[in-house]
């Protein structure tokens, strides 16, 4: 189980948004199973659930803005700067330009799937993959990109009762 | 309660012959196998292979079938353990203490742990269901929808509030998947939260939304690191820490007995079983245990409580099977269609005339275990030389692998573009402390629970005094509450009592 820590000044900001992103994502979404139909069999799970979600939400919200305004004046106190925060009470220690690269990488490879197919765009995912995290011995890089990626895609091919978008092997 | 002729029977067709104990070992590998890759699942291991039944007799098609079933019951726990990724959904408990103890080092003894404790969990589980079948079954149907609606809501909120600091988050994220769930066609026969999306019309698929959340979430924070287990020295593949780990779960009897008994009778609850088992067993083991802060961080008793539950769930949808003919989930579903196939119909009347069959099917799975175990402490080392890959390699092969295994479950590229947009949002959870399993438990759930909540409303009449005449599902409902506030409102009065 992650245990994660509590709001920290160095993510209060990203805390408050990822809690006003999900409480316009309740209220958008109770408002359109409103729109679509009133009746109670459509409502009785999604509106109570709602109005339950949005509530916490905000209470929530105001928890992190008092705990935030409190440990500032603590801090102010102790006169301690922001930095000497221990590693280990944040949340998350990842950097965003780390994760951020992994996540766009993955997305190209997911979204250009339909024109890449599994093949070919597992292999250039994999081999983009290892050349961005530090992998320069070509025979290892195209090895094992070329080997897993085919490998993969044969075998869920054989696997699954449906056609899978492939651009070497379908053709094949 | 036991029918001595129908079991002298039972182990005649069983043991006259070796044929039917040749295909339980293929069967075990097959669902270790299958529950061992991320976005392969169980179910859909057995209904692959169903077709190879048509050519068993009744008997050796349920060996089979159930051998998949025992393994793969497992073989779900190997990624948990190993990558924080539950191969099937009732080894979502699995990941909070594995995956600690992988990170460090102690990944033969996790293995150990789930192996020991799945196998005794079989043992113990098919024990209680050889001597209580009829009156499970009996229960069982008592459980209505009202229940049903009390039982998800205490697991989606328990769960909340165990896994993350903040109470408050820890309930968002159960009801923020409860409604993420619900998106698409509903009963009430309109779209909602589509976006005028084809996709989503049939709602956002589940299993690849969990494993966007729980796995390629977590693949995006380890991406920078060079190994799964940091120290060189605690890389290594070692049979005796494995067999280290096997011998503590077996020094825990009672969290085994425990987990066996709440697997047991809430596996046999339609729709809900193995999801939630294995989260209560877990939470029963943190509350009784004299280390509760260790759970989650590594203790192994964490793995026990959650592997013996969700291996004797199994025994439990089993019974619910047989003795009422309905399935428990999909894995059950695909069993009811070998029954199909063999022109037999589950239900009480095949549990009083076939006696002997279903008491074969039971001292199966107690040889099943024992093949397991064997099996296991082969292929479990094996596996575990995947904390020795780097992770350069290890994480685009995993986000390669559940992109793969996603666009098998659905069929189509909505699988992989659920995995993307849902591994964005566990991360954004993991990094702002909410609940990924909360989250994840609600979207298994969301969709039982609405339906359960419409037929409740539609039996009640929508009148409250209905829930009156419920008292399993207002008692479950106390447990819930208790569960959220029971600690607060202790605190609160014992002030006043020792003043």
């Amino acid at each position: 189980m992650s245990k994660l820590a509590g709001p920290t000044r160095t993510n209060t900001a990203g805390d408050l948004v990822v809690l006003a992103v999900l409480a316009a994502c309740v209220v958008f979404y109770c408002v359109d199973a409103i729109r679509a139909s009133r009746d109670v069999l459509n409502l009785i799970l999604v509106l109570p659930l709602s109005v339950a979600a949005f509530a916490l939400c905000l209470a929530q919200f105001l928890i992190t803005l008092r705990e935030t305004r409190v440990r500032g004046s603590a801090t102010a106190l102790r006169e301690e700067p922001a930095a000497e925060e221990p590693a280990s009470a944040r949340q998350g220690t990842e950097s965003f330009a780390d994760v951020f690269r992994v996540v766009g990488l993955f997305a190209f490879y997911v979204l250009t799937l339909p024109w890449l197919g599994f093949d070919i765009g597992t292999c250039l995912f994999l081999a983009a993959f290892l050349w961005l995290h530090g992998e320069r011995r070509w025979s290892r890089l195209l090895g094992y990109s070329i080997g897993f990626g085919f490998l993969m895609a044969l075998f869920f091919s054989r696997m699954l009762p449906y056609p899978m978008p492939m651009l070497l092997l379908g053709a094949a | 309660m036991i029918d001595g002729e129908s079991f002298l029977a039972a182990l005649n067709m069983l043991f006259s012959s070796p044929l039917p104990w040749l295909i339980v070992i293929p069967g075990i590998l097959i669902g270790l196998v299958f529950g061992a890759i991320p976005g392969l699942q169980i179910s859909m291991a057995m209904a692959v292979f169903l077709p190879m039944t048509l050519y068993m007799d009744f008997m050796q098609a349920m060996l089979f079938l159930t051998a998949i079933f025992t393994g793969g019951a497992f073989g779900g726990s190997i990624p948990a353990i190993l990558m924080n990724i539950p191969g099937t959904s009732s080894s979502i408990a699995t990941t909070f203490d594995g995956y600690p103890m992988s990170r460090r080092g102690e990944h033969n003894v996790a293995l150990g742990v789930a192996l020991g404790a799945s196998c005794i969990g079989v043992i113990v589980g098919y024990s209680i269901l050889f001597l209580l079948i009829s009156p499970i079954s009996e229960i069982v149907l008592k459980v209505g929808p009202a229940e049903m609606v009390a039982v998800s809501l205490w697991g989606i909120m328990l769960i909340g509030a165990l896994s993350s600091r903040s109470l408050l988050k820890g309930v968002i994220s159960g009801l923020a998947g409860l409604l993420v769930a619900t998106v698409g066609f509903g009963e009430a026969g309109v779209a909602r939260g589509t976006f005028g999306s084809a996709y989503l019309i049939d709602g956002i698929p589940v299993i690849p939304a969990m494993i966007g959340m729980f796995a390629a979430s977590e693949l995006f924070r380890l991406a920078r690191e060079n190994y799964l287990v940091k120290q060189d020295a605690a890389r290594r593949v070692s049979i005796r820490q494995v067999l280290a780990g096997f011998r503590q779960s077996l020094a825990r009897p009672w969290i085994v007995l425990r987990g066996s008994l709440i697997g047991v009778f809430v596996g046999a609850v339609p729709g809900v079983g193995s999801s939630v088992a294995n989260l209560l067993s877990y939470t029963a083991a943190k509350r009784s245990s004299s280390e509760p802060d260790s759970f989650g961080r590594g203790n192994s008793d964490g793995i026990v409580a959650s592997e013996s539950a969700n291996s004797t769930s199994e025994a439990g949808s089993i019974a619910t099977l047989l003795a009422l003919g309905i399935p428990g989930g999909a894995a059950t579903a695909v069993m009811l269609g070998a029954f199909a196939m063999h022109n037999i119909t589950g239900g009480p009347q095949f549990i009083r005339e076939e006696t002997d069959v279903v008491y074969a099917i039971i001292l199966a799975n107690f040889g099943q275990a024992f093949l397991l175990i064997a099996l296991g402490l082969v292929v479990v080392p094996l596996l575990a030389h995947v904390v020795k890959v780097p992770m350069t390699y290890l994480v685009p092969s995993v986000l390669a692998l559940v992109t793969f295994g996603s666009f098998g479950l659905t069929g189509d590229l909505t699988g992989p573009v659920t995995v993307l947009v849902f591994s964005i949002v566990g991360w954004a959870f993991r990094r702002y402390g909410y609940s990924v399993p909360a989250a994840v438990v609600g979207l298994l759930l969301g969709d039982m629970t609405e339906s359960s909540l419409i037929y409740t409303y539609q039996i009640s009449g929508g009148q409250w005094s209905y829930l009156l005449e419920r008292p399993i599902a207002l008692l479950i409902l106390g447990l819930l509450f208790a569960s959220l506030f029971g600690r607060r409102l202790i605190g609160l009065l014992m002030p006043k009592t020792s003043r």
